[in-house]
């Protein structure tokens, strides 16, 4: 069976900088991978490509096994499978609603579905009475969890999130862990960009490790990175990884 | 002052007695110019949606070149449209010298400069993470910059009233290419600047208080359009 995402020789470049090199890069189907590094890494260039909003300059990536089409109309089907949730969130103007109904509207669903759903995702991120809400009057972490509302509406199989705790206020962090959690066990696939080392380590995720660019080793579990960081082993990461950490 | 009260009362009289000569002058200076602004915004807000959203070469070029289009004399816009339909002109078959139409090709020419300017300054200062935003919940690309029209659509509408207040205004474009023909290509504009020089001042100031309150309209409709 083909593998979820596979990137071959990828290079991206943003003018003559290159931001980007991933000789090869296979993610799996269900799995829930952590993207790590430092600011300026390429982890949110990284989750741009994955989410397909970006083409790399060069190299070869493979969606479920098929060449992503160079047309954008051919992208869009492929796309509604999957959901990048920025780091710092843009809502359309209006409503809380509106917002979530934006993506289920393109996705042919009844109206009855929309506010089931609706309903459903802002009560999943604890924001039960905010569908009516003007946008314009929600703080920065209500707009990053009106957000994932609005990702997980969609009920996507890709689920792409860059630093998805940074503005989670009041919320909190371990309900926010038990969603993941269960949306992993519903077959979920995530990547997530996460400064954060110990959240990666709760989840139990799949490490990619990204320096100036490019990555360290290959996906490994966090307490395996842990362990042989701590033995000194390169079996899944090199030197300048284990000098970084 | 008596002069200008007795105008003023003049000018009233007329618009309140639904003058037939005031309302077909009216008529004709809205439906050109709103057929013009209308054709013009068509045109230029896709042609201002490229020039903002695509980077090629020769881009400050072809903004400055709209930037010059914009202060464009009304005069040279409607000499040089003369010249292209009157007889002895390349369509000078169609007909079109002393028309309405004649009229409103040369407003669109006026206009279009402007809204297409307006329209890159809206969109060059929209949030950039609009398209993504709309691109990753699943829109294609036309959704998508259909949603990107809509978060601007402040500064669109902006564009597309700055249009209309050039057109509506206007005197050359009307005169060289309208001929000014009463009952049929007299516009409120052209209309003003002929009945003062004739001295019906008070029939020039009733045009001019309708002109007004078209402005004041247009400006309504705009502040009805944030507020919501």
């Amino acid at each position: 069976m083909s593998p979820l995402y596979e990137l071959n020789n990828i290079e991206h470049r943003r003018g003559n900088q290159v931001v980007l090199q991933i000789d090869h890069l296979e993610l799996q189907r269900g799995r829930f991978y952590a993207l790590t590094g430092a600011n300026g890494a390429g982890k949110s260039t990284l989750l741009q490509l994955l989410a397909l909003l970006e083409r790399p300059t060069s190299g070869e990536l493979r969606v479920n096994g098929h060449l992503v089409p160079q047309q954008d109309r051919h992208l869009c089907s492929l796309r509604r499978g999957i959901t990048l949730v920025h780091q710092s969130s843009f809502l359309f103007s209006g409503t809380v609603a509106a917002n979530l109904v934006f993506g289920l509207k393109l996705r042919g669903l009844t109206r009855r579905d929309r506010e089931r759903r609706t309903l459903w995702a802002l009560q999943t991120v604890g924001l039960d009475d905010f569908a009516e809400r003007r946008v314009n009057q929600l703080s920065g972490g209500e707009i990053q969890r009106v957000a994932l509302a609005r990702a997980l509406a969609l009920n996507p199989r890709v689920l792409l999130l860059d630093e998805p705790t940074a503005g989670l206020d009041g919320y909190g962090a371990p309900a926010f862990e038990r969603l993941l959690v269960s949306l992993r066990d519903q077959g979920v696939s995530m990547v997530i960009a996460s400064h954060d080392p110990t959240f990666v380590q709760r989840l139990c995720a799949e490490e990619i490790h990204l320096v100036g660019g490019r990555i360290l080793g290959h996906p490994c579990s966090f307490s395996e990175t842990h362990r042989l960081t701590t033995a000194g082993s390169s079996l899944c990461l090199n030197p300048l990884k284990m000098q970084e950490r | 002052m008596s002069f200008l009260g007795e105008s003023f009362g003049t000018a009233f009289a007329l618009l309140l007695a639904l003058d037939s000569e005031v309302l077909t002058t009216v008529w004709t200076s809205l439906w050109v110019s709103l057929g013009a602004i209308l054709i013009s915004t068509v045109a230029a807000v896709p042609l201002g949606g490229l020039i903002a959203l695509h980077g090629f070469r020769g881009k400050r070029l072809v903004l400055t070149l709209l930037n010059t289009l914009m202060a464009l004399p009304t005069v040279v816009v409607g000499l040089l449209i003369y010249g292209l339909i009157s007889r002895q002109g390349p369509l000078g078959e169609f007909g079109l010298l002393f028309t309405p139409w004649a009229m409103m090709i040369g407003q669109v020419v006026l206009a279009v400069p402007i809204v297409a300017h307006y329209t890159v300054a809206a969109l060059s200062g929209a949030d950039p993470r609009i398209l993504p935003t709309a691109r990753t919940l699943g829109a294609g690309p036309v959704r998508s910059m259909l949603q990107l029209l809509l978060e601007v659509r402040f500064g669109i509408v902006a564009a597309v009233v700055a249009g209309f207040g050039r057109v509506i205004a206007e005197v050359g474009v009307a005169m060289m290419l309208g001929g000014n023909i009463r009952g049929y290509t007299r516009t409120m504009t052209t209309a003003i600047a002929l009945e003062t020089s004739k001295g019906e001042f008070a029939f020039g100031l009733a045009l001019g208080l309708v002109l007004m309150v078209v402005a004041l309209l247009v400006n309504l409709f705009l502040n009805l359009l944030q507020q919501r």
